[in-house]
């Protein structure tokens, strides 16, 4: 029998894995074993995939000492067992804890005296994550709904380094890499000169962006949707509708991401959670190739 | 971890504060009494046992004292002070929440904006 857990955090690096020797091996298979069956949508939450930590992929191989409970591979995430045909609470419900805790298996995978203070609390994270997920019925077949949206690829614009610290909002939301943190209306010499709709806006359109008030969240035959929103007197931030009809934000150095302030996918910008940021100024028009931003 | 003093210079430490989307964030520097106030303040604090909080995607979203000289860094967020060095990382726990505030308001007057402090309780 061979085990193989893989702690599956990264994006672009490929994640640590921890192999076990038999004892191991056996201990970590009574611990997972399946007890009762998860209730609602628990599942689909445990396997929704997010930025960061999102549980461990746990592969067993071999002939004797496997477990007939477990398929060849599944995932914990959260306190939970999901894969084919498993949708369980496992017997120790607090396995990542044990996996990750003073005395855990983790401490087997290569780099990881690095990597554990941000393992405790991308665990914790994780878990905080998936309550909050509102997850809303799908319905099928899934249209792309915005042809010419951009695609949300998250890996590439949070580098931690170049691109994601010098490209804020307005970058992402016109989906183009300027490396100098863009302001509207800076590249036309005429910048905004106050925090609010009234002075953003016409800087904007300066930038050759199309203010598009009455787009009503519905795509552009022609670009992509763009909102402007702003925190009044303090901060002006945007979000881009993707591809998929949804919108993601970068919000200035940090991480861009699908989620608004209350952790929930943005279906619509008007009604979305976005802090201080009150004020929604205007849906605008992205042409490709025609904008010029710095 | 090392928090002892040397040759030390005002421009070796820059402080800022995570806020905006749209405009840069704001950094200032940090007089020298200022900095020994807040290195004495952590290494009075205990150790942070639970997860330290997450700040949301929007709004403000903490502050920091860098050291520019010895390249660490530290990060203040609602009750948790976490020292980043190349190698390694701790967090502890400011419970009455006083190293935030002293960093904040060594900033310039108006840098900040003050419905960011008032809304925050800083």
């Amino acid at each position: 029998m061979a085990v193989k857990i893989t702690i599956d955090m990264f994006s672009g690096r490929p994640n640590p894995v921890v192999e076990l020797d038999a004892k191991e091996a056996k201990d970590v298979l009574e611990r997972l074993k399946p007890t009762t069956a998860l209730s609602g949508d628990e599942a689909e939450k445990a396997a929704t995939p997010i930025l960061g930590y999102r549980g461990l992929i746990v592969e067993q191989s071999g002939t004797t000492g496997v477990s007939k409970d477990l398929p060849e591979r599944f995932r914990v995430s959260s306190g939970r067992l999901t894969g084919r045909g498993l949708a369980h609470n496992p017997a120790d419900s607090n396995f990542e804890d044990f996996f990750f805790g003073p005395r855990g298996l983790a401490k087997k995978a290569r780099d990881m005296k690095n990597l554990q203070s941000v393992l405790k609390t991308e665990v914790a994270r994780a878990v905080e994550i998936r309550k909050k997920f509102i997850l809303d019925p799908i319905a099928f077949p899934i249209f792309i709904t915005c042809t010419c949206g951009p695609i949300y690829e998250p890996a590439w614009w949070n580098d931690g380094g170049q691109r994601q610290l010098n490209n804020n909002c307005y970058n992402y939301a016109s989906n183009y890499r300027t490396d100098t943190f863009a302001q509207p209306g800076r590249a036309a010499g005429a910048m905004y000169s106050s925090l609010t709709c009234a002075s953003v806006l016409p800087a904007a359109v300066k930038d050759a962006l199309e203010d598009t008030p009455g787009a009503n969240n519905k795509c552009p035959p022609e670009g992509h949707l763009v909102a402007l929103v702003i925190a009044p007197n303090i901060d002006f931030h945007w979000y881009r509708k993707g591809r998929n009809g949804f919108w993601t934000h970068k919000p200035g150095s940090t991480q861009a991401t699908n989620l608004d302030n209350s952790g929930h996918l943005i279906l619509d910008p008007r009604t979305a959670d976005r802090g201080m940021y009150t004020s929604f100024c205007t849906f605008m028009v992205v042409k490709h190739g025609h904008i010029k931003i710095n | 971890m090392d928090t002892s003093k040397s040759t030390e210079t005002e421009t070796d430490y820059i402080a800022g504060a995570s806020i905006f989307s749209g405009r840069p964030d704001p950094t200032w520097t940090v007089s020298l009494e200022i900095v020994e106030r807040l290195q004495s303040l952590w290494v009075s604090l205990p150790p942070l046992d639970a997860s330290p909080p997450q700040p949301p995607a929007l709004g403000y979203r903490g502050c920091f004292l860098r050291d520019k000289a010895k390249q660490r860094e530290w990060v203040a967020y609602k009750g948790a002070v976490t020292l980043q060095t190349p190698s390694e990382s701790e967090t502890r726990r400011d419970a009455q929440r006083e190293f935030e505030p002293l960093l904040l308001h060594s900033a310039p007057a108006g840098l900040i904006p003050p419905q960011i402090l008032q809304s925050e309780g800083l």
